[in-house]
């Protein structure tokens, strides 16, 4: 008897271990968009002890439900309960939302995976022993760009018993969630006063504390505050004020301002708070006109809307066009000459093309991969930026000026390099195409073509895969013509056949490369001073005397030339070192490339200002490196005509110089969905800012100021 | 996520001057063209009510009004009372939930919806005058050109199909108090639905 009432035990527990085990697995309901489950931190229930159980919504990538003010749009999530006697459960413990701006809107939610943590307790008289299943109906609204409503029911089955272990799967991620939930504000007097359009709140440390960095406010109810409005956070003396701007559609009684505070440095340790206090002052907003509302305007084509169709095919046009460029030409007609002096079968020339080409495509990786990383580490960079380095500019100007001289004949490759490497580079004439790609796409990065900005705007603002996507696509495009050539022996053959001739084309061509050494020489005047541009000349000047001296080795004696040859290269990089090791200014002299007819250096402050006067706003997105905006600026933006139709309609003029790395117009030029210069853009009064394209004519111009 | 927020950062700091579709204020003016390619101005309707409905056919919140005719029956009911009622489509022409004129038309038609007009705002410049946010959106203006109801259509903001006949419904409050010659109990309501996709 006792045995069997013994083994019925060891029975019962085990069947309960049994479907503790089985509760914990219970398969999450996926939904189209979410997978969501109830889940409990404890593996039973305790009679006469709370339990956290949470809801758990994991969202596919890029969607995202609501917390329990939605912002502007949206539902909050629901959880209803159908327990069992004897069990209760509290309200749901939001976790801290995200700010997740839609267009000029903002909502407040959870991407990734969220656990809205709920209280369950057993009444003390609960019989021990007993299964119990807890069932909720949750109902939650998932958007991306589309919203769809969603839900499920769902069930947990716990035991109820009188000890009770952590869930080995489910205790520490609820543990951490029940640990970052905001908790009162402490450490901090804090008061509401409102304003007319605004309301301040305003931190006092009760004793030192520092700086809690970026501030965001989440409050519970809507309609008071505006969610998309901007939040300052300011330091006042010993204090910390943060400015809010009342709805612009209030709705209902505005008599206190309760919510979450988050910083990103923590007010006193806390990452985030909640605050409840009583408004103080008087706000006029939704009755009375204010002054200055937050209409925002829409930005032209949001990025995320054009497909990656469009995108790829654009960075495969832009690809082609960049062959075509200023910077790009040399190398073009080097490669053309390379292939006309080539030879060979139709296999090796194939083999020719595609070393090219994979050269192009593996510097457009390399690329790519830098911007990930960089754009990772919250660099705001751009196309060009490598031009913004007065060290690269230079070191550009000293190889494009040796390979002209080369070309020119002043010098002979197989005489610099020493005879083991000559004959190794022969000897790999497929590593020499892939380096001469690699080559093509180092200049080719100051120019901009009309169809790269997008592509590129749009890769930045895209997921890592989407941005290798776009920039095999460009390198694909680049390489277009070499592999067509490679492929398609007929259209070589009327290329034109070897002869004397090349010595002679092979001079002309440095002549390009002369030019290019020029404007790089001229870009360098514009991000340092005069000294360098001289400083670099002076060093041209010393590495042609030692190249010319290094090429005379074989006539005259061998070590005094040699001695010579080295002297020269010494002085030269001693005389350009400053040069290259000046940090790039950040914008500090914006004078310099400001010129007049009534243009101002472009601030965002400035551009704000102008907008709210009411004021139509043209901007020059613009660089010295960037040879297009040149000829825009010489032949449209500084014509009499332009001026006067400028004039005429009353339009401010900013300029955004781009020269030297500028992260304000970084992130403007991002906001447009460009990542290059040149870049034009109107901002009409009440109507969305019109871009133009980057090929500027006067009829273009006329155009853009009709619509006013 | 970062060029997003650039984006918004870069929207708001370009605030531009307007006075707020509220109530209590004057409704602004607007010209749009409506699905049949017929321009048509709020100053057109001067002396009568008008009521503006943001809508988007793509949106479960709109869906679920029309689903239980409670839209339609709203249009109808206050159609034949002379009030202009003008549903208007502010779906930015990038966004994925664009319709093209026709379509709209097409689907409106397929509800049986008895508005005035369906309005096509494509490029969302009525919506940012009248600060839209959702769909649906309500703004209720009465003869003189004065709002004097703006935000949700009623107090349950839901999908539930069961939902909008039960509910309270601010749009047929505010015109039957209005029209009754007794103030709007309720002027004002936080919108639900859908974000406008600006």
């Amino acid at each position: 008897m006792l045995r069997s009432a013994h083994l019925t035990r060891l029975f019962v527990a085990a069947t309960l271990l049994a479907l503790a085990v089985a509760a914990a697995r219970a398969a999450p309901v996926r939904t189209e968009h979410v997978e969501a489950e109830l889940v409990s931190e404890r593996t039973a229930l305790v009679p006469g002890q709370p339990l956290t159980v949470a809801l758990r919504l994991a969202m596919q990538r890029g969607w995202h439900t609501y917390w329990r003010n939605p912002g502007d749009s949206g539902l909050p999530t629901t959880l209803a309960w159908k327990l069992p006697q004897g069990l209760s459960a509290g309200p749901i413990q939001w976790p801290v939302p995200q700010a997740l701006p839609v267009g000029p809107l903002m909502n407040f939610g959870y991407e990734g995976e969220a656990f809205l943590l709920t209280e369950v307790t057993a009444a003390s008289g609960l019989a021990d022993s007993k299964l119990v299943t807890l069932t909720g109906r949750a109902d939650w609204l998932v958007c991306k760009e589309i919203c769809i409503p969603e839900g499920a029911d769902l069930a947990l089955t716990l035991p109820v018993a009188s000890v009770s272990d952590a869930d080995p799967r489910w205790a520490a991620p609820i543990s951490s969630a029940r640990g970052a939930l905001p908790q009162a504000l402490q450490g901090f007097a804090v008061s509401a006063v409102g304003v007319g359009q605004e309301l301040v709140l305003t931190f006092t440390p009760r004793k030192e504390a520092s700086d809690p960095g970026e501030a965001y406010f989440f409050p519970y109810k809507a309609g008071l505050i505006e969610p998309s409005a901007k939040q300052t956070l300011l330091r006042d003396g010993d204090a910390w004020k943060l400015t809010l701007a009342v709805a612009n559609q209030r709705v209902g009684e505005f008599a206190r301002v309760a919510g979450v505070i988050t910083s990103s440095r923590g007010f006193a340790g806390q990452r985030a708070a909640t605050l409840d206090v009583p408004l103080g002052g008087s706000i006029v907003a939704g009755t009375a006109p204010p002054a200055i509302a937050t209409v925002p305007l829409a930005l032209p084509a949001d990025t995320s809307a054009s497909s990656l169709g469009v995108a790829l095919a654009f960075a495969f046009i832009g690809g082609a066009l960049l062959n075509l460029m200023p910077c790009v030409f040399p190398v073009l007609s080097l490669k053309v000459l390379g292939f006309a002096t080539h030879g060979g079968g139709r296999a090796t020339m194939r083999l020719h093309g595609l070393a090219f080409a994979a050269g192009v495509i593996a510097s457009f990786w390399l690329l790519a991969g830098a911007l990930v990383a960089l754009r990772a580490a919250g660099a705001q960079l751009g196309w060009g930026f490598q031009l913004q380095s007065p060290a690269v500019i230079a070191a550009l100007a000293v190889l494009f000026f040796v390979m002209a001289l080369n070309l020119s004949g002043v010098f002979d490759f197989g005489r610099l390099i020493p005879s083991s490497v000559a004959t190794w580079d022969a000897k790999q004439p497929f590593l020499n195409d892939a380096l001469s790609g690699v080559l093509a796409v180092v200049i080719a990065s100051p120019c901009s073509a009309p169809f790269m900005g997008a592509a590129l705007g749009y890769a930045l603002a895209a997921p890592r895969e989407v941005t290798f996507a776009v920039f095999t696509s460009l390198g694909l495009g680049m390489a277009l013509p070499y592999l067509v050539l490679a492929f398609f022996p007929k259209w070589r053959a009327r290329l034109p056949r070897p002869g004397p001739w090349m010595q002679r084309l092979r001079q002309l061509l440095a002549f390009p490369l002369y030019g290019t050494v020029l404007w790089l020489a001229w870009v360098l005047g514009a991000q340092l001073d005069n000294d360098a541009v001289l400083r670099l000349g002076v060093s041209l000047l010393l590495i042609a005397l030692a190249l010319w001296a290094w090429q005379s080795r074989s006539a005259g004696a061998l070590r005094g030339w040699t001695v010579a040859a080295l002297a020269g290269v010494a002085a030269a990089a001693a005389v350009v070192w400053p040069v290259v090791a000046a940090s790039t200014p950040t914008a500090a002299s914006q004078s310099t490339s400001i010129d007049s007819g009534g243009w101002q250096a472009y601030a965002p402050e400035r551009l704000s200002t102008l907008v709210a006067q009411g004021r139509p706003v043209f901007i020059d997105f613009t660089a010295a490196w960037c040879v297009t905006c040149q000829v825009n600026k010489r032949l449209v933006l500084n014509s009499s005509e332009t001026r006067d139709a400028f004039t005429r309609s009353n339009v401010a003029l900013l300029r955004a110089d781009w020269t030297r790395r500028d992260p304000a117009i970084g992130q403007a030029l991002a906001a447009l969905g460009r990542n290059g210069v040149p870049a034009y853009v109107l901002y009409r009064p009440g109507r969305k800012p019109l871009l133009l394209p980057e090929v500027l004519q006067q009829s273009t111009i006329n155009d853009a100021l009709a619509t006013l | 996520m970062i060029f997003r927020s650039f984006a918004f950062a870069l929207a708001l700091g370009a605030a531009q001057a307007v006075v707020a579709a509220t109530a209590g204020q004057s409704a602004p003016n607007f010209q749009l063209v409506d699905t049949q390619g017929k321009a048509v101005q709020l100053s057109d309707f001067k002396g009568r009510y008008v009521v503006l409905e943001w809508t988007n056919p793509q949106c479960p919140f709109v869906r679920n009004h029309y689903n239980t005719r409670n839209m339609q029956a709203l249009q109808q009911r206050w159609g034949e009372r002379d009030v202009v009622w003008l549903s208007i489509d502010s779906s930015n022409k990038s966004s994925g939930e664009y319709m093209k004129p026709s379509k709209l038309d097409l689907w409106m038609h397929s509800q049986g919806a008895a508005q005035k007009a369906v309005l096509v705002d494509d490029d969302s410049t009525t919506a940012r005058l009248y600060q839209a946010k959702t769909t649906p959106h309500m703004f209720v203006i009465d003869p003189q050109g004065t709002i004097i109801y703006a935000g949700a259509i009623d107090d349950r903001p839901s999908t539930r199909p069961d939902d909008p006949p039960n509910a309270r419904n601010y749009v047929q409050a505010a015109l039957a108090q209005a029209t009754d010659g007794k103030p709007v109990a309720t002027s004002n309501s936080v919108p639900y639905g859908c974000s406008i996709k600006y």
